[in-house]
């Protein structure tokens, strides 16, 4: 056993956790360097190589895997920052990215005005070529076509190849490939099937456009890590975290680099899996609050549910991702009056830059962190370990505009504020849960995140659920639940009809064998498969995700037995199913898992001190015992009301709150019967 | 009011018309609801005024109070557990596909609010598939007309009811499907309501609402106040009812003073003989929408929010028929056309404000058989319209009509290949199909669809906009208007009319399909060289 270390590149800060051999765990953070991003990530494992008291050099050289999540693809797509990219595509047919499906954002504002393509039409060339949908050629791919695209595209970094009904046979979308990549040396090259070999021509184009958009950034920006990580001292594998939660060597990344574009909440619900097999709880809502929003994801019995047709920047990225509902507020929300004339939260941020008032970086407007601080609930002397030093009397000096607006005390202002915030997290998990068929109150809610641990028992209590958890890594959850992921390899196939047993058994067969193929060159250990489909009635536009992992597939009557797996999906998810109907199979999937060893480690304790005392306004101003999180023995208890703290998190315990801190470094809190929002 | 108190409950009943769309979402059967949306959820309040309505299709904005307005008439002391269900254009509905669900909730004794579910299902009787039958001259040619009916009670439904209902349409497990999740989506807002209710008290949560609709009312009125005083007329031309009767024009004359809003539509033409009547409640609803639209997005579409506006109009006319005309097309024609006449005229008050005109509907159905004998019934949503153009820059190009403003999604043309027998030739932007002007409309779209069916298909048509394009405002020009033309594989070429039935088609023929632009805001010459090089640069214009 060696090192293993997690690395979680964020807006402000990149984290950094490492596991010891012995099961010991660090956690370090650095600031983000959003120009490149690799020189944070070295600061990183320099305080990191700090905190455990070693050299880099000798912590990098006895470390058997680094995993990455990392923000370069976002970033590029949020600030538009990326290749300049030529999309080839069926003549007649270049508009399919621009068109969106006739949708556009904000129903009833008429006035805003569409946002400049990814791709501009001037660089969208038509070529001369057609496949129908049952994979007949209807039009041959035309060479003098196809060249004088190329011609046109020639000044691209980046060329997508999105030609319709791809899914069905990839041959005109690798021949045009072929030859972009003989004219064009040293041009990135990305054709729609081989990004998401499915069907539906939008989902297929803007996916592949967005990769090749990130692609060449991508692929420098990993580059230059894998080369920093050399010259410190690392000799081992870099695996990078995608969509799904899963990870895949760098340089597999690099090709799918929009499989990156979705991963930055992803480390903190594979966290929440984690979780969940090691007993924290069956069901869990992640509520991973942040600086400017907050990330909610549903673990449903260990299970993370996989969601399609996100969107970053605006761009429709259809691959399968975690399914993460993202609200626009956090704990630098700006409280504010709005123009209908009530107070709301949200959803413009102070961000990093200026910050909340209470940074003392300029902000003057009222943050949900100013309202912590004016509480009581924050300690404005040990925020971050003491490196941010909170300042009061800027809190309240920000609260004092928004309270005279209102008509109200400052006090009250503050007390609004995190009242109003907590019930906007509270409904927002609610239509979340709605959405997806559960319901919250049989879950437990897994807070983590800067800033959740001060909302998380209010939140609760309005849900109506009976427990929350918070776990020591809590400010590093997402770089722990890189360590605890495994990879992930896919392949998909659109079918689009419903196949007989034969064929649906050789199907499947034939993809578990090229994902296992492809696995066994990332991977020595033991490999697992796990096989699921998309399914529709025949008239429905929409599929269901159907697990198949249960089923005899030797059995004779397979593609019955995938059928009633299907009805029964349809019925847990929609109430009702159909089976004298037509079922349609979309599209076959099989992810091929090398399943990452290493334990969860353990923070060392903190030696055990008496807790200190602070005055926190809960309706009044009351002076409640201040715990130190990381001096918590197993087993100890704290009632609420209490405030649990370390350097990277604060955990206000509600009046009545029972909290146990368990003996995996989880402090699990059990709410009193009908608890009631303060 | 404490106004923490208030911003929660502000908050609280737009999350719970979202839970109730999201429930809606999630359990309705046909395509038209779970993929275009074509629904609506709203809380109303005892009387109908509406207290909040999630973002969903614009066109039913402000409809709903009518549907409670007409429920109270036939049941004036309805009783908790009562679920009421309408359609009929003459009593609260808009037109015959859109079935309205309604459930009281009840905290006290005292009725408080109604859960209120909208959705358009695609069929409901009548002589052709879908409901929108350009032949119509009465509403009895269109489909099943409901009254306000007491469709359940003591939470319980009546079985029987729901299988006249079914009965009646083509597509009885669809509609029974679309039915269910429409009775449980209200119950999920009633359900939320009564928590409300029970955890903060009958009269405070009233006195919150109504304090909610002051602030909205004082947040539209802040908005008016700022526009000069004054009278204004605007106009927009349908072009025909499918009858023989063409150019009929909608009048609106705008009266603004302070902060108040008179909408007059008085002297718009005669109803119609075909279904581009309005039902009253669809007039009123297109009124609230156009006037949403002038108003700032986050204005909270609520009862408040629209106190600031009277509308007037005359019985028997194309804006507010006479019972027993037919009306189907309304939601799109006249509903457009309303919000056009409106916006032209209101330009005069806020140029920033207004937009050009967004494309008319002009829809396609085609009936037939598919090699091997399958039939099917394919709808076009592909070729859209585009969207105006308006201060703050250049339309979006293909996002559709003014009643849903980019909120109807297109299908995936290799799906509609797989599925029906169906080639799309080409499908991009129209050049030159949007309205000049300083900013320049959205551009429609240019669709080869070949039919490949065995032996004739026929096909229905159903919308307008063939002779008048988008309006131009502020001086922009209006778009092209459509042009649809059946290309024979013979060569021969027939121009499609707004309102036909049965047109055949035979395997091979081609639709030819050129959708509007939107329309222009402000004058061309104003138009900065470097956005006109760019149009022709990236093919916009040619």
């Amino acid at each position: 056993m060696s090192w293993r270390i997690g690395i979680d590149v964020g807006g402000t800060f990149t984290d950094v956790v490492a596991i010891a051999p012995h099961g010991a765990a660090y956690l370090a953070k650095a600031a983000s360097t959003p120009a490149d991003q690799s020189e944070g990530v070295l600061q990183g494992l320099q305080n990191l190589a700090d905190a455990a008291g070693m050299p880099l050099a000798t912590l990098l050289a006895g470390t058997e895997r680094i995993v990455h999540g990392t923000t370069v693809a976002t970033n590029a797509l949020l600030e538009r920052k990326g290749a300049r990219v030529a999309m080839l595509t069926t003549q007649g047919h270049r508009d399919v990215v621009e068109m969106r499906e006739g949708l556009k954002p904000e129903r009833y504002n008429l006035r805003n005005t569409p946002p400049p393509p990814l791709v501009p039409r001037s660089r969208r060339f038509g070529v001369r070529e057609r496949l129908r949908a049952d994979g007949r050629v209807e039009t041959p791919l035309d060479p003098e076509s196809l060249a004088a695209a190329i011609a046109a595209a020639r000044g691209a970094e980046a060329v997508a190849i999105c030609f319709l009904n791809a899914w069905r046979d990839a041959r005109h979308e690798n021949a045009a490939a072929d030859a972009v990549r003989a004219a064009l040396p040293g041009v990135f090259v990305t054709t729609s099937s081989e990004v998401l070999p499915e069907i539906k021509e939008f989902e297929r184009f803007s996916t592949a456009a967005v990769n090749a958009y990130v692609g060449p950034v991508v692929s420098r920006y990993l580059g230059r890590l894998g080369e920093r990580l050399i010259e410190a001292g690392y000799g081992g594998p870099v695996f990078v975290i995608l969509s799904h939660g899963g990870v895949a060597p760098l340089s597999d990344a690099g090709r799918l680099a929009v499989g990156t574009a979705l991963s930055g909440p992803a480390g903190g619900v594979a966290a929440a899996v984690a979780l969940s097999h090691a007993g924290m709880a069956e069901n869990l809502v992640t509520f991973d609050m942040g600086g400017t929003s907050t990330d909610i994801a549903l673990v449903t019995d260990g299970t993370a549910t996989l969601g399609r047709g996100r969107e970053v920047g605006g761009e429709r990225i259809a691959l399968e991702s975690l399914d993460i509902v993202t609200l626009g507020a956090g704990g630098g929300s700006i409280a504010a009056l709005g123009a209908n004339g009530t107070m709301q939260v949200g959803p413009r941020s102070a961000g990093a830059r200026p910050g909340p008032a209470c940074y003392g970086r300029g902000g003057t407007e009222p943050t949900v962190t100013d309202a912590n601080l004016v509480l009581g609930y924050l300690n404005a002397g040990s925020f971050l370990g003491g490196a941010q030093r909170l300042d009061v009397a800027a809190a309240d000096a920000a609260m004092a505009s928004l309270a005279s607006a209102l008509n109200i005390t400052p006090l009250d202002t503050a007390a609004g504020i995190y009242r109003l915030v907590n019930a906007r997290m509270a409904d927002g998990v609610r239509v979340a849960t709605v959405r997806r068929g559960v319901d919250p109150r049989g879950a437990t809610l897994l807070a983590f995140g800067g800033a959740a641990g001060l909302h998380a028992s209010a939140v609760a209590r309005d849900l109506g659920m009976r427990h929350y958890a918070v776990p020591l890594f809590a400010a590093g959850l997402s770089a722990w639940g890189m360590l605890r992921t495994d990879l992930r390899f896919e392949v998909t196939r659109s079918v689009n009809a419903m196949p007989g047993d034969a064929e649906i058994r050789s199907l499947f067969a034939a993809q578990e064998a090229d994902a296992r193929t492809r696995m066994k060159t990332w991977f020595q250990g033991e490999i697992t498969a796990t096989r699921s489909a998309d399914m529709r009635y025949g008239d429905q536009v929409f599929e269901v995700s159907v697990n198949l992992d249960g089923l005899d597939w030797d059995a004779p009557d397979i593609a019955a037995r995938v059928k009633s797996a299907f009805h029964a999906q349809h019925r847990a998810l929609f109430t009702y199913d159909l089976p004298e109907d037509e079922v349609v199979l979309v599209n076959a999937r099989v992810a091929a898992l090398g399943r990452l060893s290493g334990d969860a480690g353990r923070m060392p304790a903190l030696p055990p001190e008496a807790p200190a005392r602070r005055r926190v306004f809960l309706g009044g101003w009351q002076e409640v015992a201040v715990h130190s999180f990381g001096a918590l023995a197993d087993g100890a208890s704290v009632t609420g009301p209490a405030i649990v703290e370390s350097a990277t998190t604060t955990i206000l315990l509600l009046p009545g709150d029972e909290a146990r801190m368990d003996g995996r470094g989880w402090l699990m809190v059990a709410l009193p019967p009908e608890g009631e929002s303060p | 009011m404490d106004p923490v108190t208030l911003a929660v409950l502000d908050n609280r009943l737009r999350a719970i018309v979202e839970e109730m769309g999201e429930a809606m979402l999630r359990t309705s059967y046909s395509q038209i609801l779970n993929s275009s949306r074509d629904f609506s959820v709203a809380l109303c309040g005892a009387d109908g005024g509406l207290v909040a309505q999630a973002d969903h299709i614009p066109v039913h904005v402000g409809a709903l109070r009518f549907a409670v307005e007409a429920a109270l008439e036939q049941f004036p002391t309805p009783r908790d557990g009562d679920i009421f269900l309408l359609n009929d254009p003459y009593n609260g509905g808009s037109h015959l596909p859109d079935l309205t669900i309604m459930l009281p909730v009840f905290s006290e004794g005292q009725r408080c609010f109604y859960a209120v579910v909208r959705a358009h299902v695609p069929d409901i009787g009548g002589a052709t598939h879908g409901g929108y039958n350009p032949g119509a001259t009465d509403i009895w040619s269109e489909g099943v007309r409901i009254p306000p009916i007491r469709l359940g009670e003591d939470g319980g439904l009546r079985e029987d009811l729901i299988r006249m209902l079914c009965a009646n349409t083509r597509v009885p497990r669809d509609v029974r499907g679309d039915l269910m999740a429409m009775v449980g989506a209200a119950r999920v807002g009633a359900a939320r309501v009564a928590a409300l209710l029970a955890q903060h008290g009958h009269s405070s949560l009233m006195a919150a609402v109504e304090a909610i609709l002051d602030l909205s009312e004082a947040h539209a009125r802040r908005i008016l106040a700022a526009w000069p005083d004054g009278s204004w007329a605007g106009e927009a031309i349908l072009d025909d009812d499918g009858h023989g009767r063409e150019n009929i024009a909608i009048r609106a004359t705008c009266t603004k003073t302070g902060s108040d809003l008179h909408i007059d539509l008085s002297a718009s033409d005669d109803e119609a003989v075909g279904f581009v009547n309005s039902s009253y409640p669809n007039m009123r609803s297109a009124v609230a929408m156009a006037f949403a639209y002038l108003l700032d997005a986050d204005v909270s579409k609520n009862d408040g929010a629209f106190r600031p506006l009277r509308v007037t109009a005359r019985q028997g006319s194309i804006v507010w028929a006479n019972e027993g005309r037919p009306v189907t097309l309304c939601t799109s024609h006249p509903g457009n056309e309303i919000v056009e006449a409106i916006i032209r005229a209101m330009q005069h008050a806020c140029p920033e404000r207004v937009m050009g005109g967004w494309g008319r509907r002009f829809r396609v159905a085609i009936q037939g058989r598919a090699p091997g004998g399958k039939s099917f019934v394919w709808h076009l949503f592909h070729a859209r319209p585009g969207g105006g153009a308006s201060a703050n820059g250049d339309g979006w190009n293909t996002a559709g009509e003014w009643h849903s403003a980019g909120g109807l999604k297109f299908g995936s043309i290799e799906q509609a290949e797989a599925r029906f027998p169906l080639l799309f030739e080409s499908h991009e932007f129209r050049a030159n199909s949007g309205g000049e002007g300083q900013y320049r409309g959205g551009t429609g779209a240019e669709l080869r669809l070949r039919v490949e069916a065995e032996g004739t298909a026929l096909a229905n048509t159903a919308g307008d906009g063939a002779r008048h394009g988008s309006a131009g405002v502020m001086g922009g020009q209006d778009s092209q208007p459509h042009h649809y033309v059946l290309r024979g594989a013979d060569g021969s070429a027939r121009i499609l009319r707004t309102k036909e039935v049965g047109v055949p088609i035979q395997p091979g023929d081609v639709l030819h399909l050129q959708s509007a632009g939107g329309g222009g805001w402000g004058d061309r010459a104003r138009r900065l060289p470097e956005a006109a090089a760019r149009d022709i640069e990236e093919g916009y214009t040619a």
